[in-house]
């Protein structure tokens, strides 16, 4: 305390300092942010035809191509069916992110609470899997989906993804590990079943680790292309990624457009759940 | 410190040296115990048809060859019916696709489709996969085989020690107790083993077969070629020299993210936890936007603005400086500079929430204490907040590191039409996934791609073996738990 | 996991006599007989047929596709024969899409992307002289659509109908107002600049320095190798040797191929460093509509987007012109010139101002055209649209509507005058056909390597790698070995 008083005015000057510094790191991540929100209002499509970040004028041209999905030539041809990607990226997203938190969350905590013979070897498994550079297994997934009747099926995005989840269970392990055992053990004495114990005691306490699955679950399909590119060739399956990926450069404002669209939804719900992801993660990798 | 650090390696040493000294006496043993193992095994598979047969009754050697014959008998006739169609559907799988599946996978199949002439042939690759997808097939039916005769032989002992076996309502009921582990992990582990691992050794078998840019199943057919690929990437001198520079720089890339990524994650956490700061809820809503933000369209668009019509060159030309080639063929390390800045830029706000959560758990009466002591600011950071950071979060830097090691994002996006001189289809900035992509995608060259990702895993697997190997979580013996 | 592998052995050992089938590539008999004997013409049979057209997208997006599908859907309504958008990308492969049952029936894509179906039977054989346009289309755009890899027997896999190959696209506003004066040496009333090379350099050259950087003569991506290549092949480089299905024989390095190279390094000097990367790509339509370049290359299947990027700024109220749509299409009618490349120095040096020997550029070029996908139910069906895709009437209307270059004979002849010259030169050889083969991926990553380098070297300050004709050749012959060694180790 004494050590503080005696140099006030230096602590006036780190006080300073930590605002610049925050500001100007606030800033590098806000700038492309800002640039893409401005380019999508832009007048134009190209983006050089800016002044530097700056379009040369702003109007809401693009947000209507975006939505009416024509282009300017002739404007009455369907080329890029924003809508139907859009629905196309949310059924998948929101599939998965059931059925792939589902999966997650209960091998998560078999794992972390059951004593079994093959436990130890499922999670060295689960270690090496993780090594493997994965795209590479996607040949093999593009040919299994199309024995599986998969090939331009929303489903296939979907199985892949969710079932593929459980490999990543370590944080979720981590956040199961956390938990008291001692909790279980009375009810356990009361003669609660597992499956009971699990939905009775568990879920309950695993709010934040459920959000955080959840999130993470939804964003990974939501903004994904290297698989629905493979899987869905029908352009009215594309999802939102792959769509945007097959604009052309002259068209950046409309991809601008289409990339603030589906960005917007994902930034609010970090913003809302942002303590729980704070907590679920911090459980989970600790421990993990 | 130099002692510190001569220890580590000379420890390092010894832990690599140890590894292939293990490998070796592994991998003789097994070969030297072959014969015997295998006569073992075959004594110990009799030995256990001989307890089952004398110990127990027909039901059992029934239900050896029928499953759910002797289920019968024990009168749990539901249980009997289920045990029976499974095998009824394995026998019906194997009759109409199995067994043209699994010789696929050692023939890769026979003949030639002609798709002008309508006729249907054998899609090599498809044979070869579903040949992997029948394998997990049979080792689920192997499964449910066993425990057929195992619970066949369980319940012929209950009844014979005169008690009432469990009903078939009561079995469900263990499904969510006692045997819940098992429901829960059923589907997981039948998911992650179809659509994960067989991909994965589906890749690992393409190194040893000839699907190269000259073959195109389904009208073509390949073949196993043995350790072909691996010779051309050490035999073809300009595809070795392009390993070996890629894998240099892609080690380097991985240590110098991995490090970076996270010291600024800290600071960032750090800086945004300062005391001095208010409106922290502010503020640190900017590093979650550029988290939210989906990974391809910052990186198209950090692209678009180095490239050489860009929005920073424009500015450099209006005030008359020369403009940039940032990302241009003779710009290797301006490139690669700025690959490290987009990738910080895309994944701290992550570890910064992660340090953030870390943070809180920090005990306060340690700072306390050391403030006391007269310890300076930095001297607690560096005695205190940062050996608990490290040690709180070893697994999430291994795994930092490994997706670091394999980032395909962000140089396909920056760099993905630049192939650089000396270099065999790449760029000089590409990592080994980079060029993995390169080589199996755009060239169809799956074959080289597979044995690269084959040397890929062994590399990575390595590394980070020999991290958890140091880390404090290691030495607690306690890596998994 | 030691345990399983034993588990398994007995299986797989027992399981592996599959069933063996019949060869299926000896085929006795007349093989043109019995392919064609799906073409019996009888549509009856394939009554309730949907056919799927993949189109390109500058079909699709000009509404072109459409009154051809509702015109086929029209003509063939009786047999109740339809065909539809596939709505897939246009540039889908189908080798990924056709076995599975999710490709196209009928596919229009460049000559290299059709021709390497061939080898694999993706495409069927067609008997084009049943069609309507057999006997109008150029002999060389047949010849490019012909290949003799199956059954021993020469066959034609596709119907050319559009040719791709660079044109010069420029503004005649942004000439110098003393150009009949000063830019027109041979009095001929068509500025120099866009005649030869060397008056073009001469003329980029004074813009760039006149102008501190900001103005430009012509531009273009100069790493784009298929753009670029062509000034080598004018001065006698090829790809593959004998009429490109040799790949032992790589002849980047062959003729005077230095010259085309040296021109690559000396003419990206009067350009600026977005030469060196894509931008110019997605950026040359609006470089070229505000003013900022004079000229450019690129190929027919751009006109659309030149224009109408022309015609945006020309009506932008807040621009410089603020023209009426109406005024903007005439003044785009007679400022926006679309011709030939301008011709090649003889002496391969495009700097010397005082060169009178010109020669032709020879581009690389490709023709667009339908084949037929070999996964169609609907042969005859298939075929009945490509005779009515490529009929007279449907063929003029296209080639008006997309502003492209017709490989028909007859349309070459009324459509635009320039139509008529790019087949002149499909039909005179300055058409560099883009090989057909599958080898050719390998090239293109080695080839843009060089030219990325050479352009870039144009730009560079010091540091110079291809300042002597000599340092040039030896780069072009190892260029030549890498494509080799790339094709022939991997094989």
């Amino acid at each position: 305390m004494i050590k503080n008083k005696s140099s006030k005015p230096k602590r006036y000057l780190t006080t300073i300092l930590v605002y610049i510094i925050t500001v100007i790191v606030c800033f590098i991540f806000f700038f492309p942010c800002l640039w893409i929100i401005l380019a999508a209002f832009s007048g134009t499509g190209s983006i050089y035809n800016f002044n530097g970040f700056f379009p040369p004028n702003f109007s809401l041209k693009t947000f209507e191509q975006l939505f009416t999905g024509v282009t300017d030539v002739s404007g009455d041809t369907v080329m890029y069916p924003y809508m139907t990607w859009f629905l196309n990226t949310l059924i998948i997203a929101c599939a998965t992110a059931v059925i792939g938190t589902l999966l997650l969350i209960s091998t998560a905590y078999v794992i972390s609470r059951f004593e079994f013979k093959a436990r130890r070897k499922l999670m060295k498994g689960a270690l090496v899997l993780g090594m493997f550079p994965a795209f590479m297994g996607m040949t093999a997934v593009f040919i299994m989906c199309t024995q599986f009747q998969l090939l331009n099926n929303l489903w296939g995005p979907i199985l892949m993804y969710s079932t593929t989840a459980p490999v990543g269970y370590l944080v979720q392990k981590g956040f199961f590990d956390s938990i008291p055992t001692s909790i279980y053990e009375a009810a356990r004495i009361d003669g609660v079943s597992n499956f009971k114990a699990f939905y009775k005691i568990t879920l309950p306490l695993s709010k934040p680790i459920l959000v955080y699955t959840v999130l993470t679950q939804f964003t990974w399909p939501w903004s994904d292309f290297i698989l629905p590119k493979l899987l869905l060739q029908d352009k009215s399956n594309y999802t939102v990624a792959v769509g945007l990926m097959t604009l052309p450069d002259t068209e950046f404002s409309r991809f601008c457009a289409g990339s603030v669209f589906i960005a917007v939804p994902i930034v609010l719900l970090y913003f809302f759940v942002s303590k729980y992801m704070v907590n679920g993660l911090t459980a989970g990798a600790v421990k993990g | 410190m130099v002692q510190r650090i001569t220890n580590y390696f000379t420890a390092l040493g010894k832990v690599i040296k140890n590894w292939f000294i293990k490998l070796g006496k592994n991998t003789k043993s097994f070969f030297v115990n072959l014969p015997r193992n295998t006569k073992n095994f075959f004594i110990g598979l009799y030995q256990i048809i001989k307890h089952y047969l004398i110990t127990s009754q027909y039901p059992v050697y029934l239900s050896a060859i029928v499953m759910g014959l002797g289920q019968v008998f024990n009168k749990q006739y539901i249980k009997a019916a289920l045990y029976f169609l499974v095998e009824v559907g394995f026998i019906l799988f194997m009759v109409f696709l199995g067994g043209n599946y699994l010789s696929g996978l050692i023939t890769l199949g026979v003949n030639q489709a002609d798709p002008i002439l309508g006729i249907q042939g054998d899609n090599s690759i498809a044979l070869m996969l579903m040949g992997l997808v029948s394998v997990v097939i049979i080792i689920v039916f192997i499964y449910l085989y066993i425990s057929n005769i195992r619970d066949c032989y369980r319940t012929r002992n209950v009844i014979l020690n005169g008690k009432k076996p469990n009903t078939f309502v009561q079995g469900l009921k263990d499904l969510l107790d006692k045997n819940f582990y098992k429901t829960v992990l059923a589907i997981p582990l039948i998911g992650v083993a179809v659509f994960s691992v067989v991909p994965i050794i589906f890749m690992i078998l393409i190194a040893f077969t000839n699907y190269s840019s000259s073959l195109e199943p389904p009208t073509d057919l390949i073949d196993w070629a043995g350790f072909e690929s691996f010779q051309t990437i050490f035999g073809a001198g300009n595809i070795s020299d392009t390993f070996f520079k890629i894998l240099g720089w892609n080690i380097l890339w991985a240590i110098l993210t991995t490090v970076i990524n996270y010291f600024i994650g800290l600071g960032l956490a750090l800086l945004l936890n300062s005391k001095k700061l208010k409106g922290k809820v502010f503020f640190r809503a900017f590093p979650i936007l550029a988290y939210a933000i989906p990974g391809f369209i910052t990186m198209l668009a950090f692209k678009f603005m180095f490239s050489n019509g860009g929005p920073i060159n424009y500015y450099l030309k209006l005030f008359g400086a020369d403009t940039i080639d940032f990302l241009g063929i003779d710009s290797t390390w301006t490139a690669r500079f700025i690959g490290l800045f987009v990738n910080a830029w895309v994944s701290t706000p992550s570890i910064m929430l992660l340090a953030t959560g870390i943070l809180s758990n920090l005990n306060t009466d340690l700072y306390e204490a050391a403030s006391i002591d007269g310890a300076s600011k930095f001297r607690q950071f560096y005695k205190i907040t940062l050996p608990f950071v490290v040690f709180s979060t070893t697994p999430v830097i291994i795994s930092q590191f490994i997706s670091n090691f394999n980032n395909f994002g962000v140089f396909y996006f920056l760099r993905g039409s630049i192939y650089s001189s000396g270099y065999f289809v790449a760029s000089d900035t590409d990592l080994l996934i980079n060029w993995l992509y390169r080589l199996s995608i755009d060239q169809q060259n799956y074959n080289i791609g597979g044995a690269i990702s084959i040397l890929v895993f062994i590399i990575t697997s390595i590394i980070s073996l020999l991290v958890y190997v140091r880390s404090p979580a290691y030495r607690k013996e306690d890596t998994y738990r | 996991m030691k345990k399983s592998i034993f588990w398994l052995l007995p299986i797989l050992l027992l399981s592996s006599c599959g069933p063996s089938g019949q060869d299926g590539t000896s085929v006795g008999g007349d093989v043109s007989e019995l392919i064609f004997s799906k073409f019996d013409g009888n549509l009856e049979k394939e009554r309730g047929a949907v056919l799927h057209i993949l189109e390109n997208d500058l079909a699709k997006e000009s509404g072109y596709l459409k009154e051809l599908l509702d015109g086929f859907n029209e003509k063939y309504a009786e047999y109740g024969i339809t065909a539809v958008d596939a709505n897939l990308d246009e540039y889908t492969d189908l080798v990924n899409s056709g076995p599975y049952g999710t490709g196209p029936d009928v596919l229009y894509q460049a000559n290299d992307s059709l021709m390497k179906y061939v080898p694999g039977k993706h495409i069927l054989p067609i008997p084009v002289d049943r069609l309507e346009c057999y006997d109008q289309v150029s002999q060389i755009g047949w010849d490019t659509f012909t290949s003799d890899a199956n059954y021993n027997s020469t066959f034609t896999y596709g119907v050319p109908v559009n040719i791709q190959t660079p044109l010069l696209y420029y503004r005649k506003d942004l000439l110098p107002s003393d150009w009949q004066a000063n830019w027109d040496d041979n009095k001929n009333n068509i500025p120099d600049m866009v005649e030869t090379r060397n008056s073009m350099y001469q003329y980029s050259k004074q813009l760039k320095e006149s102008s501190g950087g900001t103005k430009f003569g012509f531009m273009r991506a100069m790493q784009d190798s298929y753009f670029v290549s062509g000034y080598l092949f004018t001065y006698g480089a090829y790809i593959f040797g004998n009429n490109n299905k040799d790949t032992k024989d790589i002849g980047m390095h062959k003729g005077n191929a230095k010259y085309g190279a040296k021109f690559i390094r000396d003419f990206s000097a009067v350009m600026d460093n977005r030469c060196t990367d894509l931008t110019i790509n997605a950026t040359g339509y609006s470089l070229l509509a505000n003013g900022e370049m004079f000229a450019t290359t690129n190929t027919p299947d751009t006109t659309r987007s030149y224009i109408t990027t022309f015609r945006d700024v020309l009506i932008n109220p807040t621009g410089q012109y603020k023209m009426t749509a109406e005024e903007a299409n005439k003044y785009i009618d007679e400022n926006l010139v679309i011709t030939t490349l301008p011709k090649m120095p003889k002496n391969g040096d495009v700097t010397d101002p005082n060169e009178t020997e010109f020669i032709d550029t020879t581009m690389m070029g490709g023709i667009h055209g339908y084949s037929i996908s070999a996964y169609t139910k609907y042969p005859n069906a298939c075929l009945a649209f490509l005779d009515y895709a490529t009929s007279y009437e449907l063929l003029k209307k296209r080639t008006e509507t997309l502003q492209l270059s017709p490989a028909r004979e007859d349309l070459a002849e009324v459509t635009t005058p320039i139509n008529k010259e790019i087949y002149n030169m499909l039909e005179n050889g300055t058409i560099y056909m883009m090989p057909s083969i599958e080898e050719l991926a390998l090239f293109w990553p080695s080839a843009q390597t060089l030219f990325a380098d050479l352009a870039t070297d144009g730009l560079r300050k010091d540091n110079f790698r291809y300042d002597t004709l000599d340092k040039i050749q030896a780069a072009l012959e190892k260029l030549s070995k890498d494509v080799y060694d790339a094709i022939w180790t991997l094989q």
